[in-house]
């Protein structure tokens, strides 16, 4: 926010600071408050990293400022490093922040359908980000059973010693889930009811299609997990039965409810990282994206599949043994359309013309280090497989390399793309290169040696691994794990810097730097207070006309009438 | 507003806020589907639950479930008056249908006293935990259309502008008023 | 406004509503037959929510989005229902007293 008022003048001049800054209902502005909220809990997510990397390589030793970490401090640093990264950090920066920016100006709209409930959705969460925080600071501390929250122990009070700290984690998710689901009607809704003329479905960019499909997966996931998660709340305060055995519930009922809504939950955290690659790696390759409509299917079926592979994270659950095939089978058949979407990556790259610019660069980290993630669900996916590695660290590499790639290789394509566009100025290229190849570096020095320590039997969650004789010949992969993490943490500093650099001297932005054919290229940087000017855009083809045969140029705006190549200018 | 003259692709007679209900419905349903299909597994795995569902009162329920069908009736008049712009039915359907949700929460709210004196309370066992929790979550919705229909009313008092809103209003009072024709049964009835 | 479509009569679907609750009522309060009795309840229910979502949230005048918005929830609360099944209804352990 105080970026954005050193850069670009206030939307309403006469509106003054509070309605400009605060209580917009500007999706531009939303997006960047959601941008701002993303990025502090990135740093809160980013610290406990750190001290759980810490507490994994030298045991029981003292942390600086915060002194010894015991068992108790390190369930609680698992649990809530978790829960944010998911919830705070992934969803509000690729789901709330690009989804609200983008959206409106990549159909031609001049704002989200409905811009007040927008501004709820914020606000909303906001106060789930203040709930959250606040569970830090209650007696008893933050929440302690795991980002999955499973019961007996979740559910008694008495087991974790942690009282108000999980009452408000559930409440605090509530709230994200409420701030989300308003989210995602406006978003879906939008897009349906706000394309401009001649921007049919079949002209969307596809990180328009991502951020709907994710939204849709989110909407229709999450129901059963709110339903699951009142019923642990009155478990915990009122002894409802729900969870409890002894008194005629199961706390199996709770794995389910909850990896119903969390596999789907993984993709909507994957697919608007895929949408920012999709749209990257044509802007860099001057080519057309590969299988364009068959993306769109590919995306569409493994949504659909999402909803029923989720009992691969149950498979030592006890749950019944009967389930297990389906449930591998399911899973094995969901990787397709994923593949479907590399290979069509990989083709869109194959004899273009490329240019190694920083978000192309991030781009290309996405598409590898996310094969490596995608190759190790397979095995984790297969039951007979599962058995042995399941709780591991193998899992914990696996879904970081997913994951990972997705919120920070995608989402940096993302922002390094975009940042122009968002906040009228470039970002510098030796800090963005910097920031890229350290980050490769110690995200592969971090993650890469816990493959290892899974297979060799590493539990997760457990606070000091010396315990177990076997490990201690291995401990050097986690010193080493460790070392990866305070590196990828310090390689941020190269972002920070960049970016307060940018907007004190940075160059200004043009309106379309990267000579792209999307609708937001056409605005100005930033665009204004409901974004076109007086006349909205016409659109006339689709979103990937790069390096068309005889074409005057090797892009074609959506906009642009006809004889020319781009609409700017030709509109005011 | 301008974002709003650019409409187009919704389908004909589709407005943008009736999509986003559905959307919103289409949620709504998955939340009280996954309560219901686990406290139907839970009931159709174990023995012995129709003992505890004995203590419920039918009668009360029945009347809450003709109650909450004449309560839609209502508000569907309510948006027959207000397309014929008619403010004065539209006042007394809305208001109806005001009282009858106002009279589904105090009979539930006897319910629940009558039923936590004989000692019945959501600590009690696996099925009132499934009782207090399903009809305790319906009866929130409930008060949330209770306070919908009135915003809506007071606004219907002094123009005509939104009046569009009582059928969004209305739907979502007929989807609270569906959940509960499917909790009746399951929990009353069985 | 949706105005331009038809409006069902719904003063007959109400009393079709009403007369759908008597019969439930009565199958419930009917000695014997249990499984009939269940049977008859609940297709009374399914019946009376068609007839207000067809009818009163004027479903059958909507377009296939509406129709799709709908009905996938439906579907995936049938496969979420279904998959429950092996662990709660075919459990091989006794469950402890309700």
């Amino acid at each position: 926010m105080i970026t954005a008022s050193l850069v670009h003048a206030p939307s309403h001049a006469d509106t003054g600071f509070w309605s400009t800054y605060v209580f917009s209902t500007d999706h531009k502005t939303i997006g960047k408050q959601y941008l701002g909220l993303g990025v502090l809990w990135t740093v809160v997510g980013g610290l406990l990293a750190g001290g759980m990397r810490w507490q994994l390589a030298w045991p029981d030793t003292a942390l600086p400022v915060v002194g010894e970490i015991g068992p108790e401090v390190f369930n609680m640093m698992v649990t809530m490093h978790g829960t944010i990264m998911v919830f705070f950090v992934a969803m509000p920066i690729l789901l709330g922040a690009f989804g609200n920016f983008l959206i409106p100006l990549m159909i031609g709209a001049r704002d989200m359908i409905f811009p007040r409930l927008n501004m709820l959705s914020v606000w909303t969460f906001t106060v789930a980000s203040v709930v959250m925080l606040s569970s830090f600071f209650v007696p008893g501390g933050a929440a302690s059973a795991g980002w999955t929250g499973y019961p007996p122990l979740s559910a008694r009070p008495e087991y974790t010693g942690v009282h108000w700290g999980l009452n408000l984690w559930i409440l605090g998710l509530a709230l994200e889930f409420a701030s989300f689901l308003m989210g995602g009607v406006n978003y879906l809704t939008t897009a349906i009811a706000l394309r401009a003329p001649g921007m049919t479905f079949f002209r969307m960019p596809l990180v328009v299609w991502q951020q709907l499909v994710a939204s849709t997966l989110f909407l229709l996931s999450v129901g059963p997990l709110i339903a699951g998660a009142v019923m642990l709340l009155l478990d915990r305060t009122l002894g409802t039965a729900f969870y409890a055995s002894d008194l005629g519930g199961d706390p199996l009922l709770w794995q389910h409810l909850f990896w119903f809504f969390g596999h789907p939950e993984v993709y909507v955290v994957l697919l608007p990282a895929l949408g920012f690659v999709l749209e990257v790696l044509p802007v860099f390759s001057r080519k057309p994206i590969f299988g364009y409509r068959w993306i769109i299917w590919a995306t569409l079926v493994a949504g659909a599949l999402s909803f029923i592979v989720w009992a691969h994270h149950m498979f030592i659950s006890g749950m019944d043994p009967r389930l297990a095939m389906p449930f591998s089978v399911t899973t094995i058949l969901i990787s397709v359309p994923f593949a479907y979407i590399v290979f069509a990556m990989i083709a869109t790259l194959w004899r273009g013309s490329i240019s190694f610019d920083v978000p192309m660069l991030w781009a290309l980290g996405f598409l590898t280090m996310f094969i490596v993630g995608g190759l190790t669900g397979i095995f984790n996916g297969s039951a007979p497989a599962d058995i042995y590695i399941n709780n591991t660290y193998f899992v914990v590499a696996h879904f970081h390399y997913t994951l990972f790639s997705a919120v920070v290789f995608g989402g940096f394509a993302g922002l390094y793309f975009w940042f122009p566009k968002m906040f009228g100025r470039m970002l510098g290229r030796p800090l963005g290169h910097l920031h890229f190849w350290l980050t490769l570096v110690f995200f592969n020095v971090t993650f890469f040696p816990q493959h290892h320590l899974g297979l060799a039997g590493m539990v997760r969650r457990v606070a000091n691994p010396l315990q177990y004789d076997a490990l201690v010949p291995l401990q050097w992969l986690n010193v080493l794990s460790t070392w990866g993490a305070f590196g990828l943490l310090a390689a941020q500093a190269a972002l920070v810097a960049n970016v307060v650099w940018s907007v004190r001297a940075g160059a200004r932005a043009p309106g379309n730097p990267w000579d792209a054919n999307t609708l937001e290229w056409s605005a100005a940087s930033p665009p204004p207070h409901l974004n076109w000017g007086p006349s909205a855009p016409m659109v006339y083809r689709g979103p990937y006309d790069y390096s068309v045969p005889g074409a005057r140029a090797d892009w074609h705006s959506q906009d642009a009438g006809p004889g020319r190549t781009s609409a700017l200018g030709a509109r005011s | 507003m301008s974002t709003r003259a650019d409409v187009q692709g919704l389908p004909a007679g589709l407005t943008g806020p009736k999509l986003a209900v559905w959307w919103f419905l289409a949620s709504e349903i998955m939340v009280f589907g996954g309560l219901i299909a686990s406290y139907l597994v839970f009931r159709l795995g174990g023995p012995g639950w129709a003992e505890a569902s004995q203590h419920l009162s039918v009668t009360f329920a029945a009347v809450n479930t003709l109650v909450l069908l004449t309560s839609s009736y209502t508000v569907v008049r309510a948006f027959v008056a207000a397309e014929r712009g008619d403010i004065g039915g539209l006042r007394i359907n809305l208001g109806l249908t005001v009282l009858g949700g106002l009279l589904f929460l105090g009979i539930k709210a006897l319910e629940y006293t009558t039923e936590i004196r004989a000692g019945f309370t959501p600590g009690s066992g696996i099925f009132w935990s499934f009782y207090y929790t399903m009809t305790g979550l319906h009866g929130l919705h409930v008060l949330g259309g209770v306070v919908l229909n009135v915003v809506v009313l007071v606004a219907a008092r002094s123009s005509l502008e939104h009046v569009h809103r009582v059928e969004l209003a209305g739907l979502y009072w007929h989807f609270v008023d569906v959940v509960w024709i499917f909790l009746f049964p399951l929990l009353y009835l069985s | 406004m949706t105005v331009g479509h038809a409006h069902p009569n719904y003063t007959a679907v109400f009393v079709w509503l009403l007369a759908l609750l008597g019969v439930g009522l009565a199958a419930s309060l009917v000695p014997g037959g249990r499984g009939v009795a269940l049977v008859v309840i609940f297709a009374t229910a399914v019946v009376k929510a068609l007839l207000v979502v067809l009818n009163f949230m004027h479903l059958r005048f909507e377009s296939g989005v509406i129709y799709a918005i709908a009905l996938i929830p439906l579907v995936f609360v049938a496969i979420l229902a279904v998959a429950l099944f092996p662990d709660f209804v075919w459990h091989a352990a006794p469950r402890g007293a309700p």
